[in-house]
């Protein structure tokens, strides 16, 4: 079912998406961090406020995810900044995430060797977003 | 004297830095690697020891965002340069994904980086391949293992 991005319904099937990864599971192992994603508002891509995105994940599963303020997201442990049409490129699969976070267009805060040792568990992460069928504002 | 006060605090500040950045803006890259070698000393003498040792100018270059970063190491503190500069001993030049997993490779037996296991065998197919490239191999393979073990997260 295509769920609107970032959106409830949408944090949800993403947990989903990351609970049934075998390879999530595995590469996270010891992984027990919060992580945050902040949505920057682009109000001419009909995205006009701003998103925080909280994830608890624990020891290869997300415990929760839910949507809420920028301000939300910026608590956790770990947070990547980005424009909401950034994200959507992570999603779609036209950035990668990596390559990303190395040209500055996605913005770390956090511990640099605990992402570092996590590598391979935030490139399935990604693959988990892109496979939640996703209505986009700028598209609707 | 107030002034002069004031500048022996900043030099005094400026020398016990580790790592510095000779851009006024370094790179999200240049921010990264020397982020996390400054961690990666802070957290292990081991690596603090190598990181004081080591004496060599060390390019690595990203192949597929088409970004490098010059690593001055100067026993004991660094300077990170955006771009790639003259005068380097080593260069390595890789995709995004083999240059995170080269920060990923597990340090064996006599500080040995381990090619055995699946990240290294990961990264030697690539050395193999020729994706992964080392400018400058020949003749500074201790220098490459210093460097290994002072960017290794494991």
């Amino acid at each position: 079912m295509t769920v609107k991005a970032f959106s409830t319904e949408w944090a949800g099937q993403f947990k989903d998406e990351v609970n049934k990864s075998s390879v999530y599971k595995q590469a996270a192992k010891g992984w027990k961090w919060t992580v945050g994603l902040v949505v920057e508002a682009e109000p001419d891509k009909n995205f006009p406020e701003a998103k925080g995105v909280v994830m608890d994940l624990f020891d290869g599963s997300a415990r929760d995810i839910k949507v809420g303020t920028a301000a939300d997201a910026q608590k956790c442990d770990f947070v990547i900044t980005a424009p909401y049409s950034r994200w959507k490129q992570v999603a779609t699969k036209e950035l990668d995430a990596t390559k990303g976070m190395l040209q500055g267009k996605l913005k770390l805060k956090g511990d640099l060797p605990t992402i570092v040792r996590y590598t391979k568990a935030s490139q399935e992460m990604t693959e988990c977003t892109t496979r939640v069928p996703v209505e986009w504002p700028d598209e609707s | 004297m107030h002034d002069a006060g004031a500048g022996r605090v900043a030099r005094r500040k400026l020398a016990n830095k580790t790592v510095t950045y000779s851009d006024a803006e370094p790179s999200a890259f240049a921010s990264m690697l020397g982020g996390l070698i400054e961690a990666n000393i802070g957290n292990s003498p081991a690596k603090k020891k190598d990181f004081d040792s080591l004496g060599a100018r060390v390019g690595v270059f990203v192949t597929d965002i088409d970004e490098g970063v010059t690593l001055d190491f100067k026993k004991g503190t660094l300077v990170v340069h955006n771009g790639l500069e003259p005068k380097r001993d080593i260069t390595i030049r890789a995709e995004a994904d083999t240059v995170m997993n080269l920060s990923n490779l597990r340090i064996g037996a006599f500080g040995m980086p381990v090619y055995y296991d699946a990240t290294g065998r990961g990264v030697a197919a690539k050395l193999l391949q020729g994706k992964l490239r080392i400018d400058g191999l020949l003749g500074n393979l201790a220098t490459l293992n210093s460097v290994t073990r002072i960017f290794s997260v494991q």
